[in-house]
C-alpha cells in the first residue's frame, strides 16, 4: 500500500510514473492526485524552458563600427571584400600563422580523397550538403566533384571541391569562424584565401593555382547566402 | 562523392552524427555550466576528443550517451582548469539574460531563472530526465550514481523548484 509520503516521493522523482499501487493511491487521495498533476504541469513548463533555441546559444558577434542596419552593413562588407580582392589580397604571411589558416590546411590535408573524386555530385546531394546552412551554389562556377558535411574544429561545415579549368579548388563554408578581413596563406604547395562572409567566412584552397584570389572572388560571389542577414548587434 | 575512402566515410558518419546531436549537447552543456561561452568551448573540445576516439564507438546508436559522457568529462576538466567559481547567481542570471528571456511568457522566463538558481546536483539530473528523456537508471549510469541517489536528487530538485517558483514552501513534498 502506497502512503501519501511515499506517493509524493515517487511522483517528485518521476511525475509521469504509473503503476498499480501508485495509481490506486492516486484514485483514493485527491490531494496527492492534484500534487502529481501540478508536478506534471511543472515538468511540461520545464521541458519548454530547457529547450532553448540553439540559435540563442550562439554568442553575439562583435558589433561593427558605424551605424546602419544589418543589410546595409553587409553590403558595405561585401563591397569592401570585393574591392580588397580586386586590388589583390595582401599577402599577410608566407606561413599560416593564423589559426584559421592552419585549421583549413589541416582539414584539406586530412581528407585527400576529396581532391581525387572526379564524378560530378548530383544536385540533390549538393543541396543536402548546403541546405542546412541556408546556402546555395549558383550554377556556372564549376562542377562540384565532392560535397560533404564535415566536422571541422567541432563544427559541421560544408566541404566542396570545385573542378575549374585552372584546377580543383577546395571550398569550406565556415559559418562559425569570423575573420576581420581577407587572409591569404601558403604552405607545401597549397595556397588558400579566407574571406569574410555574411555568416562567418569562406575558405578557398588550391594547389599551384595561377590566380587563386580571382577564383576565391568568383566562388564568394557564386554562393547564395540566403536571406539571413546577420542580426544587428 | 568519394565513398570508398574509409577516412572520408568515417568523417561523414561522424559529421552526420554530430550535426544531429550538437544542439542537444550544446543545450546540455549550457544548463550544466550556465554559460554560453563555456558551453561552446566544452562542446567543441568534446567533439574533437570524440573524433579522436570515434573508432572505439562500436554501436553508433549509443552515440548520444557516449557524447554526453564526453561532454560531462570535458566540462569537469574545464571547470577544474579554469577554477570557475559560481559565487554570484544574480550576475550569472544577468549575463545570460538573452537566453533566459521568453517574450510574452513570464512563466517560461521564471522557470529558466529558477533552473539557473538550482544547485548543480539537482539541475543536472533534471536536465537529463526532462530535456534528454533518460530514465533514472540511465541517469545513474551517466552520472556514476546509484539509482536511489538519482531519485532523491530528482525529488529534491523538484521540491526546490516549486519553492523557487513560489508554488510551495521548501519543506513541503
Amino acid at each position: 500500500m502506497t502512503g501519501c509520503l511515499e506517493f509524493r516521493r515517487q511522483a517528485g522523482a518521476e511525475p509521469a510514473r504509473s503503476g498499480p499501487e501508485f495509481d490506486a493511491h492516486r484514485r483514493e487521495c485527491p490531494a496527492c492526485a492534484r500534487y502529481q498533476d501540478e508536478l506534471r504541469a511543472m515538468d511540461a513548463l520545464m521541458r519548454r524552458a530547457l529547450a532553448v533555441d540553439a540559435a540563442r546559444l550562439a554568442l553575439p558577434k562583435p558589433r561593427a563600427a558605424g551605424s546602419g542596419d544589418g543589410r546595409q552593413r553587409w553590403y558595405a562588407l561585401a563591397a569592401s571584400v570585393v574591392m580588397a580582392v580586386a586590388a589583390g589580397l595582401v599577402l599577410l604571411t608566407s606561413a599560416p600563422r593564423e589559426s584559421v589558416a592552419r585549421e583549413v590546411l589541416d582539414h584539406v590535408a586530412h581528407e585527400p580523397g576529396a581532391l581525387t573524386a572526379s564524378q560530378p555530385v548530383a544536385p540533390a546531394a549538393l543541396a543536402g550538403v548546403l541546405d542546412p546552412d541556408g546556402t546555395r551554389l549558383r550554377p556556372g562556377i564549376g562542377d562540384v566533384s565532392f560535397a560533404a558535411r564535415c566536422v571541422h574544429q567541432g563544427h559541421v561545415v560544408p566541404h566542396l571541391v570545385l573542378r575549374r579549368p585552372e584546377g580543383a579548388v577546395t571550398v569550406l563554408i565556415l559559418r562559425h569562424r569570423t575573420v576581420d578581413g581577407p587572409l591569404r596563406f601558403e604552405e607545401n604547395g597549397f595556397a588558400g584565401v579566407v574571406l569574410p562572409a555574411p555568416r562567418g567566412s569562406i575558405a578557398v584552397v588550391g594547389r599551384d593555382h595561377p590566380d587563386l584570389e580571382g577564383v576565391a572572388r568568383q566562388v564568394f560571389e557564386a554562393v547564395d547566402w540566403g536571406d539571413t542577414i546577420p542580426a544587428a548587434g | 562523392m568519394n565513398r570508398g575512402d574509409p577516412e572520408t566515410d568515417a568523417r561523414r558518419r561522424f559529421g552526420t552524427l554530430c550535426e544531429g546531436l550538437r544542439p542537444d549537447l550544446l543545450r546540455f552543456a549550457f544548463w550544466l555550466g550556465r554559460d554560453r561561452q563555456l558551453a561552446e568551448d566544452v562542446v567543441q573540445e568534446a567533439m574533437l576528443r570524440a573524433w579522436k576516439s570515434f573508432g572505439a564507438l562500436e554501436d553508433e546508436t549509443k552515440a548520444k550517451s557516449w557524447l554526453l559522457t564526453i561532454v560531462r568529462r570535458e566540462f569537469a576538466r574545464s571547470f577544474e582548469k579554469k577554477r570557475l567559481e559560481v559565487a554570484d547567481l544574480d550576475a550569472l542570471v544577468a549575463a545570460e539574460a538573452p537566453v533566459l528571456a521568453a517574450e510574452d511568457d513570464g512563466d517560461l522566463a521564471a522557470m529558466r531563472e529558477a533552473l539557473f538558481r538550482l544547485d548543480d546536483d539537482y539541475r543536472e539530473p533534471l536536465v537529463l530526465q526532462v530535456m534528454m528523456g533518460y530514465t533514472t537508471q540511465e541517469i545513474a549510469d551517466l552520472m556514476g550514481l546509484q539509482q536511489g541517489a538519482v531519485l532523491t536528487r530528482l525529488f529534491r530538485g523538484r521540491a526546490r523548484l516549486r519553492h523557487l517558483l513560489g508554488l510551495a514552501p521548501e519543506s513541503a513534498p
